[in-house]
């Protein structure tokens, strides 16, 4: 599966992690680096399947298709924010709705699952961003 | 609801969404539509004065209420992000603690991921604004951080030696001058200091010292005290801005907390 799951990812160089950092109010409530891998950044583009805007963090789904097997496998996209500072920025939960095909820039889990922390979503229509949520300034100061 | 302030909000929609790509600019269109900033100073521009002097109350105390929020998760993260490592005097056990969670191996114990309290004070560094009630004798702090809230009695009750022991503590305050010193105690040590896992006992004290600087802005100093875990007392230092055009929303962590499966360690006890 992690074979499966490398072919669907395009990874990036890291530079471009690190370029998108920024401040957020985001992962209230659960290490960020203990759950992504900043230093692993992938790419997906698929169609939504859901969306979950629910507390603690909005969770999207979307079908990404391997472009050499035809497979289609879903992924589960963290957005670091909850609905409530989503809806500070000024979205709602209409902003990104079910059958949306979106391009993903995020960060890997470190579990292996199909799973990652979404950092910009652009809707593919449009090439309008969706639910910004930078890799939170903490990782960085993890200092102790 | 007046035509001119619902035209006035739909006019802004598109900016807060522009804004929301980039920054976060804290509307709170999408809650009341009538959110007029009340009690505000505003700059010429007609903007919130956050430089504006802090206000007072009628009897003369420096009133903190109004709706706060640190600036980034830095000290959620790490409170001792400001002083030296070796300045943090941990016990041997404690230290021991410390290092094995540091490294984020442990994430699945920690309380605030499992959507449990976060404790004090780093329910006041969460990512979710407050919001301080003050009455001469009650302030009433309101976390939108799922969902909680403290009391500080100012009423010069004193804590019982067998209060049950709970996550967020008992708080007392009195006035310093300008700063209002509030202490907590009766903590059940479940809770951690921080993401990085600095522990805690039910000897825990902490000491706040709130000071309003200005109309946006307050100090806040913490002494952590707790002879279970650590040496000495120890003293950190956070700022908070004040949010003036924001309203707190409910936030019920475990909606839908999917992050858990994902965080390394063993399920909480």
């Amino acid at each position: 599966m992690q074979n499966k799951n490398a072919r669907l990812a395009a990874v990036l160089a890291t530079a471009l992690a690190l370029a998108l950092v920024g401040s957020s109010p985001a992962h209230a409530h659960h290490s960020f680096a203990a759950q992504y891998d900043a230093s692993k950044p992938i790419t997906l583009t698929g169609k939504v399947t859901k969306v979950e805007w629910t507390n603690p963090h909005v969770y999207v789904y979307v079908d990404v298709r391997d472009d050499k097997s035809g497979e289609v496998v879903n992924w589960a996209l963290e957005i670091g924010g909850g609905p409530n500072s989503l809806i500070r920025q000024g979205w709602t939960r209409d902003s990104l709705k079910a059958d949306d095909v979106i391009n993903v820039e995020g960060s890997l889990a470190r579990d292996g699952s199909r799973l990652a922390s979404a950092q910009s979503i652009v809707l593919a229509a449009t090439g309008k961003k969706v639910f910004a949520a930078p890799i939170p300034t903490e990782t960085r100061d993890a200092s102790r | 609801m007046g035509a001119r302030s619902k035209i006035g909000v739909l006019a802004l929609a598109p900016l807060a969404v522009l804004l929301g790509a980039t920054g976060s600019p804290h509307c709170a269109h999408a809650q009341w539509w009538d959110n007029v900033p009340r009690k505000i100073p505003l700059t010429a521009k007609g903007e919130p004065d956050l430089a504006a002097p802090a206000p007072r109350t009628k009897d003369g105390h420096p009133d903190l209420s109004g709706i706060w929020n640190p600036h980034t998760n830095k000290y959620l993260r790490n409170i001792a992000a400001d002083i030296k490592p070796e300045d943090v005097p941990f016990q041997p056990w404690a230290k021991k603690v410390a290092d094995e969670r540091a490294d984020g191996s442990h994430s699945r114990e920690d309380p605030d991921a499992n959507c449990l309290p976060q404790g004090v004070p780093r329910i006041g560094a969460a990512p979710a604004p407050w919001k301080i009630v003050q009455t001469p004798d009650l302030i009433v702090v309101v976390h939108e951080a799922f969902s909680l809230w403290r009391q500080i009695f100012l009423d010069g009750r004193e804590l019982a030696a067998n209060a049950n022991p709970t996550w967020l503590g008992y708080s007392t305050g009195r006035w310093d001058g300008n700063t209002l010193v509030v202490d907590t105690r009766g903590f059940n040590g479940k809770t951690w200091l921080d993401q990085v896992g600095k522990p805690t006992t039910e000897k825990l004290h902490v000491t706040e010292r709130y000071t309003r600087k200005d109309f946006g802005h307050m100090d806040l100093e913490i002494t952590i005290d707790d002879p279970g875990a650590y040496t000495r007392p120890w003293t950190v230092k956070q700022d908070l801005t004040l949010l003036p055009d924001t309203e707190l929303l409910e936030f019920i962590c475990n909606e839908n907390n999917r992050d858990l499966e994902h965080l390394p360690g063993k399920p909480l006890q």
